[in-house]
């Protein structure tokens, strides 16, 4: 039988959209779902990316307006609302 | 009296035996040879450290940085023995009769033993890779009651080891406003161990956790949590998650568990397959509606203020100094007033814009549209991921390049990055709204609108095209949106985000702007017949306008062939930014026509109502079709090439300059048909 951690990276792995979905889609509580992934975060299977139309340090420096894809400084609950991407990273076998 | 000090271990330092002999080179902040040593450890911003000055007396300030010194503090922890009733300071100390001293030790914050931080391995190296001798005699491990499950995990592993442990649910305050309790009960039978709620702001449950570690140290050693023989670490982890969540659930009481939240309830119509996505186009419709509507009357007010007193005020300055007629005031005058001036006329609009876009974002709502725009893609067939790149593009297509570096797949790579150019940047948003204005008057918004859902098509489409041509097997990678609850945005954060955008527009615009216009002046001064002097030739027979008058016919089937449209289009390519200061720059050296008023928009309607026959609306539409479509500056070209080549940028130029031609043409040429 699969734990949280197989669980939620299955839901990941089959494209479901948000953490809320995951959570339904589960049946784990919110929270579990949320210590799993920053789990698979700081394990590294899961990369964490928060984006954003204009990060604080810009982007390229040549644009205007400038995007850019900026790395989740902190555990999921720790920041503010914000567009958080996360992927299953590749591994290397 | 309590007393502490604070070590400063590095994780090299932080050996197995660190953790008792660390205790006993300053007798004056330990408790004295031979008294317990117990560890308080549990991740950051769990109330650890609050419970450690409670406990101790002290004040003590934690830094958990990675990368900095790690710090460990240690105090003097004077227990007192609590009767069932009494649960506080006062109340303890009347029955302060067998008073033990233990030393504490403040480990710093750690969400795991599995020391992917400085501070965790300094964590793991005193509780589990030292001699079991010199290991603390008991952890108290701090848990958070509004995220349990978050710190279970570092108490999984603990309860692996051969040590007493107790835990401490600190938060039940925050938890309880979220309408959550822990049954501290339930929650020690699931985990084989003692469980104290504890709040030491209020220093509550102080005493209570005193006595209970006191009764534990006076136990055994209990038997540690069996744990999966596995080489596996994810089969480990997960064998911890399912012990965890199973002792969550059983000991967390959810009021509120079955309710729908409000952000539930909106979210199941914004991110719906069909509402989501109609709501979506109607939120960015009112923006760009908003936009042009509040902006064009500050706007046309700057343009007037910039097109008289500034120029005259300069003209005048310049007659002073004998400079009048000369190339200097062709220079300053039409080209750097003009220039900047037009610039600086789209300082209200592009606040407002990033105004209302920073709100969508802070609040949340940009994050559901992710999400429709993500299935929306995923549905063409197109990769998930290149989702993220295509967002940026819409603010720049220069980081939007480098960010498609995310993609692990090198011809999804190449495919985003060939996609890009097609995302409507904000420099275009300056001549879509500069048009629209001109040409829509007041549905200027929902011309700029259909430029952005032309740009959304265009990438579908294109990106479907190239998929069945050139990369028919590639396959598509998960991605998953974190949806954040909704929130009211904060004018602090917001005005930081409008204010730091819109200063980045300006310096970057204006310095492209100041050096275009100078290069534009300069082909416009150079003659190209004999027998006129160098600035005071008429524009069009200047190299600017002899080139633009040899390109112009290309754009005849699009119904602006006029030579100063095509100039326009030609310093376009070297950044969208130019393309209105460049317009200004010409126009500004030429007499309005009889019943015009001089301004920039009388010149650009008139060359396009000469230009397209009596068509003028087909033939802005399909100049501002041309302008979204091809491509949208050098820096991108240039950062196309650094991520895929020479060949792959060319063959990428080569897309959008036939794309373009193609749709302004067919929007030309069908558009006359009705207007």
């Amino acid at each position: 039988m699969s734990g949280p951690l197989h669980l939620v990276l299955d839901e990941i792995t089959a494209g479901t959209p948000t953490l809320a979905a995951i959570a339904r889609r589960t049946g784990l509580s919110d929270d579990v779902v949320r210590a799993a992934v920053d789990h698979l975060v700081r394990a590294g299977r899961i990369t964490s990316t928060e984006l954003s139309l204009g990060c604080p340090t810009g982007g390229s420096g040549g644009c205007t307006s400038a995007g850019n894809s900026c790395t989740l400084p902190a555990a999921l609950g720790d920041r503010r609302p914000g567009l958080v991407s996360l992927s299953l990273t590749r591994r290397v076998a | 009296m309590t007393e502490s000090t604070r070590l400063r271990l590095t994780p090299t330092t932080a050996t197995p035996s660190s953790a008792k002999a660390c205790c006993d080179t300053s007798p004056q902040h330990t408790a004295g040879t031979g008294a317990p040593v117990v560890a308080l450890v549990g991740a950051p911003n769990t109330g650890k450290s609050t419970l450690f000055n409670a406990l101790t007396g002290s004040r003590v300030t934690m830094g958990n940085w990675p990368g900095t010194t790690v710090e460990v503090s240690r105090g003097v922890w004077r227990t007192t023995l609590s009767t069932p009733s009494c649960d506080s300071e006062k109340c303890a100390s009347a029955h302060d009769g067998d008073p033990l001293a233990i030393t504490l030790m403040d480990l710093p914050g750690a969400y795991s033993l599995d020391a992917h931080s400085p501070d965790e391995q300094l964590t793991r190296g005193l509780l589990q890779d030292g001699p079991f001798n010199e290991r603390p005699d008991l952890c108290v491990i701090t848990v958070d009651a509004s995220r349990l499950a978050h710190g279970l995990y570092l108490v999984s592993q603990v309860r692996e080891l051969a040590t007493r442990v107790v835990v401490a649910v600190t938060m039940s305050d925050i938890a309880a406003q979220r309408e959550v309790t822990v049954d501290t009960a339930i929650l020690s039978r699931e985990l084989g161990c003692p469980v104290v709620a504890t709040d030491p702001r209020r220093r509550t449950g102080v005493v209570a956790l005193a006595t209970t570690v006191r009764t534990t140290l006076a136990d055994p050693v209990p038997d540690p949590r069996p744990a999966p023989l596995t080489d596996d670490a994810l089969v480990l982890d997960d064998d911890r998650f399912t012990w965890l969540s199973e002792a969550a659930d059983m000991a967390t009481v959810a009021l509120g568990h079955d309710r729908l939240t409000l952000s539930d309830k909106v979210d199941r119509w914004v991110t719906a397959p069909v509402a989501g996505p109609v709501l979506f186009l109607a939120v960015m419709w009112a923006v760009f509606q908003l936009t042009t509507t509040v902006a064009a009357p500050l706007q046309d007010a700057l343009d007037g203020f910039f097109s008289g007193p500034v120029s005259h005020a300069v003209t005048s300055l310049l007659a002073l100094v004998h400079l009048q007629g000369t190339w200097v005031e062709g220079l300053l005058v039409n080209g750097l007033v003009a220039g900047v001036g037009m610039l600086l006329t789209f300082v209200p609009l592009m606040g407002l814009m990033f105004l209302l876009l920073a709100l969508l974002e802070d609040s949340g709502y940009l994050a559901r549209a992710a999400v429709v725009t993500d299935r929306l893609m995923r549905t063409m067939g197109l990769p998930g991921r290149a989702f993220l790149p295509l967002v940026v593009g819409f603010g720049c297509n220069v980081p939007a390049i480098s960010a498609t570096r995310i993609l692990p797949d090198a011809r999804q790579r190449l495919l985003t990055v060939l996609l890009v150019p097609f995302t409507s940047c904000s420099a275009r948003l300056t001549v879509f709204v500069m048009l629209g204005t001109v040409f829509f008057g007041k549905n200027a918004g929902t011309a700029v609108f259909g430029m952005y859902v032309t740009s959304v098509a265009l990438v579908v489409l294109i990106g479907l095209l190239l998929r069945r041509t050139l990369w028919r097997t590639m396959g598509t990678e998960p991605l998953i949106i974190d949806l954040p609850a909704y929130h009211v945005p904060t004018l602090r954060l917001t005005g930081a985000v409008v204010w730091q955008r819109l200063r980045g527009f300006l310096k970057t615009a204006s310095g492209i702007i100041v050096a275009t216009v100078c290069a534009v002046w300069l082909l416009q001064s150079i003659p190209t017949t004999g027998g006129q002097a160098f600035g005071q030739v008429p524009v069009e027979d200047s190299v600017y306008g002899v080139a633009a008058r040899t390109i112009s016919p290309v754009f005849a089937p699009a119904g602006f062939d006029q030579w100063q449209t095509a100039s326009a289009l030609i310093v376009g390519f070297v950044a969208k930014e130019a393309v209105i200061s460049s317009w200004a720059q010409t126009y500004a050296t030429e007499q309005p026509q009889p019943g015009q008023t001089g301004l920039l928009g009388d010149h650009i309607r008139a060359a396009f109502e000469q230009s397209s026959g009596g068509h003028p609306l087909p033939a802005v539409l399909a100049f501002m079709v041309f302008l979204l479509a091809y491509t949208p500056c050098v820096a991108t070209l240039a950062a196309q090439r650094r991520e895929v080549g020479l060949r792959w940028t060319i063959l990428g130029v080569g897309i959008q300059l036939a794309t373009a031609w193609l749709l302004a043409v067919a929007v030309f040429q069908i558009g006359r048909l009705f207007w």
